[in-house]
């Protein structure tokens, strides 16, 4: 069965299924606009403190909303019974996996990339000359969040309580991704030389190769049961 | 070579026996039509040859393979019709078909998509999404993918339910061309009129027990 034939359907049809609906991206972006007006009427008083927090602000929006966007991913095959004929079709389990991560990363990539420059305007930020760095980490630890989060979207959509255990499951998991997000957008964010937090840009590929491997492997035995 | 052997097949859900010890065996070329009460475990013995439950006890083979060991090899060769239509509803009757015979590593052509929807009767909706469908039209619409699909397995969940006159010849006109390749249907339904119209062979589940029946006593009213 070919594998990226089977990747590139599955984001093609989330993809077309998004653009009609709109229903994941826009409830992401409601979420996270309220999140940056919150936190943005916290910190007026104080512009220095909000500096110094910001790179740990704009991870807590972005992880969220990314939340919101994963636990989305499944309940949408659970229309029509869809999982099922996913978990039936002969197509490889890893190939449909990698097709629901490459389209979460896309939607979670697409919403932060349209409310960065509202944290810049917020917060009075001067991100010129890091736009560069700042979409690497943003891509690197979005990867991270969308692997392991995809994974746990597929683990919780048949519980109940899916909405409240797909944070409780995932969070912990990706505390490493968002201290290293962090670190690494803190350090672009301030203007330090790249050498300075570089190695939490290694975390996050680490990080994005193990969780996604891993998640990948395991994907099979999660679907079939 | 034997479409579905079944031995001394069981099913349980912890102490609850569904059904236990069956064992038939289903050529190909036959359509073998399964009758029984609600919660009989017609459905779940249709979801275990299906791949989509696992035996508690017992195994069975698809055209050879072994069902669980190998259950990849398996899903190549069968299609479930099933009562959840499997269609997304934000996509088209053209993109659901598109989508699901890509899964399958197919991807037949504008023409031949055409024909299998002209063929099911719903040829003009084929732009329309599948939210707009009736549960006939979604119906029917899976049957357009067993058209281009081609399984040698066709398994079917009530097949008859939510479809009109024209939409039960149109049915068992596409199992008798199933049968007609040397393909094999396994249907549940409580539908006898209609099954007996087109079933070779079938058999009622009751008390967790399979009674098989021949041609001749399908339709045999005492015997249900």
């Amino acid at each position: 069965m070919p594998f990226f034939k089977t990747i590139r359907w599955v984001v093609w049809k989330d993809l077309i299924s998004e653009w009609r609906t709109r229903e994941t991206m826009s409830s992401m972006l409601f979420f996270a606009l309220i999140v940056i007006l919150v936190f943005s009427f916290s910190f007026s008083m104080d512009q220095d403190a909000a500096r110094q927090l910001i790179a740990g602000i704009i991870w807590v929006a972005f992880t969220f909303t990314g939340i919101i966007g994963l636990g989305k991913s499944f309940t949408s095959e659970l229309q029509n019974d869809c999982l099922e004929s996913l978990q039936m079709c002969p197509a490889p389990k890893g190939a449909i996996y990698l097709g629901k991560v490459a389209a979460n990363f896309l939607f979670m990539l697409s919403v932060e990339i349209l409310l960065f420059p509202l944290f810049v305007l917020f917060f009075n930020l001067d991100v010129i000359e890091a736009v560069g760095t700042l979409l690497i980490i943003f891509s690197l630890a979005t990867l991270g969040l969308a692997a392991v989060g995809t994974l746990f979207s597929a683990l919780t959509v048949q519980i109940r309580a899916r909405e409240v255990m797909l944070p409780v499951l995932l969070l912990p998991l990706a505390i490493p991704v968002m201290i290293a997000a962090v670190e690494a957008t803190r350090g672009a964010l301030s203007g330090d030389p790249f050498s300075f937090y570089s190695q939490w840009i290694q975390l996050l590929i680490i990080f994005d190769i193990i969780f996604t491997v891993v998640s990948f492997w395991l994907f099979e035995f999660i679907l079939d049961s | 070579m034997i479409a579905i052997q079944v031995s001394n097949l069981s099913k349980a859900y912890g102490f609850y026996r569904i059904f236990e010890d069956l064992s038939f065996d289903i050529h190909p070329g036959e359509c073998f039509a399964l009758f029984g009460p609600n919660g009989a475990g017609k459905t779940t013995l249709l979801r275990i040859l299906a791949t989509l439950q696992a035996p508690s006890q017992g195994h069975f083979t698809i055209f050879g393979q072994d069902g669980v060991a190998q259950k990849d090899t398996v899903r190549e060769i069968i299609m479930l019709i099933a009562h959840g239509s499997h269609l997304y509803d934000e996509l088209s009757a053209t993109e659901n078909l598109q989508f699901a015979l890509g899964l399958r590593g197919q991807t037949p052509s504008p023409p031949q998509i055409k024909r299998a929807l002209d063929r099911t009767g719903i040829g003009a909706f084929a732009d329309l999404k599948i939210r707009q469908f009736s549960a006939g039209m979604k119906k029917r619409l899976d049957f357009a993918k067993t058209i281009l699909a081609q399984p040698q397995l066709l398994l079917l969940d009530e097949p008859y339910n939510a479809l009109d006159h024209d939409g039960v010849a149109i049915t068992n006109q596409l199992i008798q061309e199933t049968l007609d390749r040397a393909g094999t249907v396994f249907m549940t339904t409580h539908d006898r009129d209609k099954a007996t119209q087109i079933a070779t062979r079938g058999g009622i589940l009751k008390g967790g027990h399979l009674q098989l029946l021949s041609s001749e006593q399908l339709t045999t009213d005492a015997i249900f």
